[in-house]
Formats: C-alpha cells, sequence, structure tokens
C-alpha cells in the first residue's frame, strides 16, 4: 500500500462518523427512531433534578450545625431553594420585555449581584451559626456552578429567543448530568436547540461524533499514561512496569517550582515546560471529551471543547481551540458587551479594552468564583495564595491575545491587498513554536505553588539567564 | 425586495474584503454558518460588527451583540430588516 492508500486508509479510520452506510445503518435503529428529540430532553430534565440534588448534597458539611435540625434537611432545603431561584429566573426570561430597563440592560451583572449580596448576608451572620447559616452556605457552596449557566437562560431571554421556551427546555443544560467544571459545554439554549438533532438520520450523525470523541479519550489516556511513565517516571502509571522503570526522569512543573529549580538543568526547566503544555492540552482535551461526547449522544451535535490547539498558528486561534466553550463563555459575558458599548470611535483601544475584559477580568473573576470554599468563609488569604500569581498569568494571556488580534486584523488587510500564497511550511513551523514558548511560559504563572509572586518572578526570569 | 437585494450585494461585497482568501464566498449558500464554514473566522466577527455600526447604524450598544445574529449572509440581513424597522 502507497503513501495514498494509507492516507486514504486512515482518513476512513478517523472519519468513520461521517461514513454514509454507518449512519444510514444506525438511523434505521429503533431505539434511535423512538428516542426523539422530546423523550431525550425528559430523560435530560429527571436527569437534571438527580444531577441537582447529588450536586448540593455532595458539597462540603463543614457548616453543619448538629444543635440544628437534621445535616439531610439543610442540604435538601438549598435545592429545594435553588431550584425555586432557577424558575424565578426562568420566568423572568420568558417575561423579559416586562423587567425594568436596567435589568434588561444587563441581566447578568444583576445576578452576579444577588449572589454576591448572599455572601456578604453569609459572612456578616456566619459567626452566629446556625441551620439558616449552614443551609445559606450550601446555597453559595452551589451557586458558582450554576451562575454561568444561568446566565446563558439570562442571554437567550435577552435576545428574546427564549419567551416560548419550557423550564425542561433550561434545567437540563443549568444541572447537566455529564457534569463538569463551572463553565458549561454547550453553552446554553440558543446553541443547544440550534444543534438538536431533529431526524433518525441527525441523531445517528450526533451519536458516532459521541462516540468518536469517547475514543479519542482512550487514546488521550494512554498517551498521559505512557508520558507519565516514560517522560516522568510515575509509578503509578499503568506503562510503569512495561518499561521495567526506566524513564527520561524530567520534573513536573509544580516540582520545578517546589525544588526553587535549584540543581535542575536549565535544559531541562525548558523541556519541562513544553511537555507541562502538551500534558495539559492532552488532559483538557480527555475531559473536554468526555462532556461533549455525553452531549452528542443526547443528540445534540456541539462543537468539541478542545480541537487541536497544538498546531494554532496564533495566539488568538490556541486560546480558540484550546478551551473552547471557556473562551465563549468569556467572550459572551465580558468581550462582547464590552467591545458593544466602549470605545466605539478608537478601533484599536475597542479591541484592547474587550480583549482585557475577557481574558483579564473575566478569567480573574471566573477563577475567583472557582475557588468557592475560601470565598464562602471570606477566606482573603487563602484567595490570593490561591490567585495571587493567576493575575500575571491573565495579565501577560490578555496581553498576547490582544496583540495577535490586532496583528492579525492588520496581515488581513495586507493580505487583502497582495495575492495571497500557499502558506510556507517554515512559516507555519516557525509560528506554531512561537505559540507553544508563548504558552508555555505564561503556564510558568499557572501552576499552584506556594512560593510568593517575588519568587516566582525570580525564577521565570532565571529561565533566560538573569 | 429590490432593497434587501441591495443589502445582500453590499453585504457580500463587504465579507470578500474580510473572508480567508483560501475559500471561495461563491460556494456559500445564505444560510451556512459563515465561521463554521470556513470563510470568516470569529475574529472577523468583530468587523462585520464595525461594518453595521457605520453602515446601517445599528447601535449594538443598546441591543448587545449576539453572535447568532452574525452566523450566516441571511441571519445579517435579517438583522438589518429587524433594526431598520424598530
Amino acid at each position: 500500500m502507497n503513501v495514498l492508500g494509507l492516507r486514504g486508509a486512515y482518513r476512513t479510520i478517523s472519519q468513520f462518523h461521517e461514513n454514509p452506510r454507518l449512519v444510514a445503518w444506525l438511523s434505521a435503529q429503533p431505539w434511535v427512531i423512538g428516542f426523539t428529540a422530546e423523550r431525550r430532553k425528559a430523560v435530560l430534565f429527571f436527569g437534571a433534578i438527580i444531577a441537582g440534588v447529588a450536586g448540593v448534597f455532595s458539597r462540603g458539611a463543614r457548616w453543619r450545625d448538629y444543635r440544628a435540625l437534621t445535616p439531610w434537611l439543610e442540604h435538601g432545603l438549598a435545592f429545594l431553594f435553588l431550584l425555586g431561584l432557577l424558575f424565578a429566573l426562568y420566568l423572568a426570561v420568558i417575561h423579559f420585555k416586562q423587567l425594568p430597563a436596567t435589568v434588561r440592560r444587563r441581566p447578568q451583572i444583576w445576578l452576579h449581584l444577588l449572589f454576591w449580596l448572599l455572601l456578604v448576608c453569609l459572612w456578616f451572620f456566619t459567626k452566629r451559626g446556625g441551620f439558616a447559616v449552614a443551609v445559606l452556605a450550601l446555597i453559595l457552596l452551589s451557586f458558582p456552578y450554576l451562575i454561568w449557566r444561568a446566565g446563558y437562560m439570562l442571554l437567550s431571554g435577552q435576545r428574546g429567543k427564549a419567551f416560548n421556551s419550557r423550564f425542561r427546555d433550561h434545567l437540563f443544560y443549568i444541572w447537566p448530568i455529564w457534569d463538569g467544571t463551572n463553565t458549561p459545554p454547550g453553552k446554553g439554549h440558543d446553541y443547544l436547540s440550534r444543534t438538536q438533532a431533529q431526524t433518525p438520520e441527525a441523531y445517528a450523525r450526533a451519536i458516532l461524533g459521541g462516540c468518536k470523541l469517547l475514543l479519542l479519550v482512550a487514546i488521550w489516556k494512554i498517551c498521559l499514561e505512557l508520558l507519565g511513565a516514560l517522560i516522568y517516571g510515575d509509578p503509578k502509571s499503568s506503562f510503569s512496569a512495561l518499561l521495567h522503570g526506566y524513564a527520561v526522569g524530567l520534573p513536573r512543573l509544580k516540582q520545578i517550582l517546589g525544588a526553587r529549580m535549584l540543581e535542575i538543568p536549565l535544559l531541562q526547566v525548558w523541556l519541562s515546560l513544553y511537555l507541562e503544555l502538551i500534558w495539559e492540552t492532552l488532559s483538557l482535551a480527555a475531559k473536554g471529551h468526555v462532556w461533549v461526547g455525553v452531549i452528542r449522544l443526547f443528540g445534540f451535535n456541539i462543537f468539541r471543547n478542545t480541537y487541536k490547539p497544538l498546531l494554532a498558528r496564533t495566539i488568538v486561534e490556541f486560546w480558540n481551540r484550546y478551551y473552547y466553550y471557556f473562551k465563549e463563555l468569556m467572550m459572551e459575558c465580558f468581550f462582547l458587551p464590552t467591545y458593544a458599548r466602549h470605545f466605539r470611535q478608537r478601533p484599536r483601544l475597542r479591541v484592547i479594552a474587550a480583549v482585557f475584559a475577557a481574558a483579564f477580568v473575566g478569567n480573574m473573576y471566573y477563577h475567583l468564583l472557582q475557588h468557592k470554599e475560601p470565598l464562602v468563609l471570606g477566606d482573603w488569604n487563602k484567595l490570593w495564595s490561591l490567585l495571587g500569581a493567576r493575575l500575571i498569568y491573565c495579565a501577560l494571556l490578555a496581553v498576547g491575545i490582544a496583540i495577535s488580534m490586532l496583528r492579525q486584523q492588520r496581515q488581513r488587510s495586507q493580505v487583502q491587498a497582495s495575492v495571497a500564497g500557499p502558506p510556507n511550511r517554515v512559516f507555519t513551523l516557525r509560528a506554531i513554536a512561537g505559540v507553544w514558548t508563548f504558552f508555555a511560559l505564561i503556564n510558568f504563572w499557572n501552576v499552584t505553588s506556594h512560593l510568593t509572586i517575588a519568587g516566582r518572578a525570580r525564577l521565570f526570569f532565571s529561565l533566560f539567564g538573569f | 425586495m429590490a432593497e434587501r437585494e441591495r443589502q445582500r450585494l453590499e453585504l457580500i461585497e463587504f465579507l470578500r474584503t474580510i473572508q480567508r482568501p483560501d475559500y471561495p464566498l461563491d460556494g456559500i449558500d445564505e444560510e451556512s454558518s459563515l465561521v463554521e464554514s470556513g470563510l470568516i473566522d470569529s475574529l472577523a466577527l468583530l468587523q462585520i460588527v464595525t461594518y453595521l455600526e457605520q453602515s446601517y447604524h445599528i447601535d449594538f450598544n443598546e441591543r448587545g451583540i449576539d453572535p447568532e445574529d452574525l452566523r450566516s449572509v441571511n441571519s445579517i440581513l435579517e438583522l438589518i430588516a429587524r433594526d431598520s424597522a424598530s
């Protein structure tokens, strides 16, 4: 078999989810025909109730007050309050035009203000303890998971696309059975409705797309195990025994920061930086493919969360491909509102302000809410130790994206003016290497460590021989 | 209809100035997603916003930017029609 034949065989296998015969066979199966869009949504709706109960009941019992009523009652009440709040938000969405103008203009900000108001109440009463404080703490511990998802519901209302929707059309993505982080894969009602399969054929395509992602999860996990054994010498890796303990023995970035890079050759440190980027990309791809794979099995043919970011030629492209739904969240909640409202007469400043709103302000705020336990406890020292270095990470990310966007805009107008040729291979490789270097370097500020910012800065500059 | 056709031609003319050079605009139908089809990248959406502000005085400050409105040629034309009707 020649190279072309091999390439064709690889394409046939890797694109099996688009094989017309397979799609036709699957779409003729009775369970695919019978599991209609409406039935799938019904399953997801009941799944949301279960996921909601499980989610709230899994929250820490740190605030459990045994002098009060039974502990389960606190969790139960917290769940009912949150369900009631989501229903109230849903009512606001379907009657969006009747809301006060200030709320209509910035509904998400009002939702976040409600969270902060409840949080301040908790901080104020927290020393009293008791049943009500325990319930409030449980509500606030669950809130960050729901706030961005409920935010998408409010966006649908603001855009006039949800006035005839039902509560079940929203609840399944607010408390999804596929779980995940605070970032909602599949975004909200608008995007999910658009991508929902309505025919057996479309559903078959979505299922096959989901299966492909779940297969990729297995492949990426094997790669991670192999990387763990071969590069890092991880004894827990399944390949350790197979390799008879042989390993290159490079340290992880976290270990490098812990050891303050003492006695670690500079070349190894640089190699570790790049390998950390590869490791994190594979880990994120594996996690994201599980969420998106399950969503596709339920007939929503949504984009992947991670799509070949290591082949990105620009920083913007990498950000778009690395964690797509986080980027979309930042775009919709921070970038676009800033772009729409500020510096409209100054195009470059407009882009810079919007990028900083998303990559710096939004990114920091999202991660502040992610550290829900110290936040609910009002432990600012802990929050600073967790997020201090991230300020630098987000600032560098924002600068990189802003420069990349402005450069891309300029290049586009230049390309339009001249005749575009095919991309040069050397130029492409250089661009990819530049993107890897940028993200590997800023990741230095993203890894958890007990080092102070000044200590981390000293190590960072020592990478360049200072 | 003539007005819509004029707007469509002007929009396509504008899209030619921001499209990726290696993707033919002619192969894209009016319902196709401009980004998903590969014709433009997500950054170019911002240029569409600027185009709509300058050419049709659409105030995104009031309505906010909904990426769905900028998805395809048809959805952009509908946005222009909705805005001029309101």
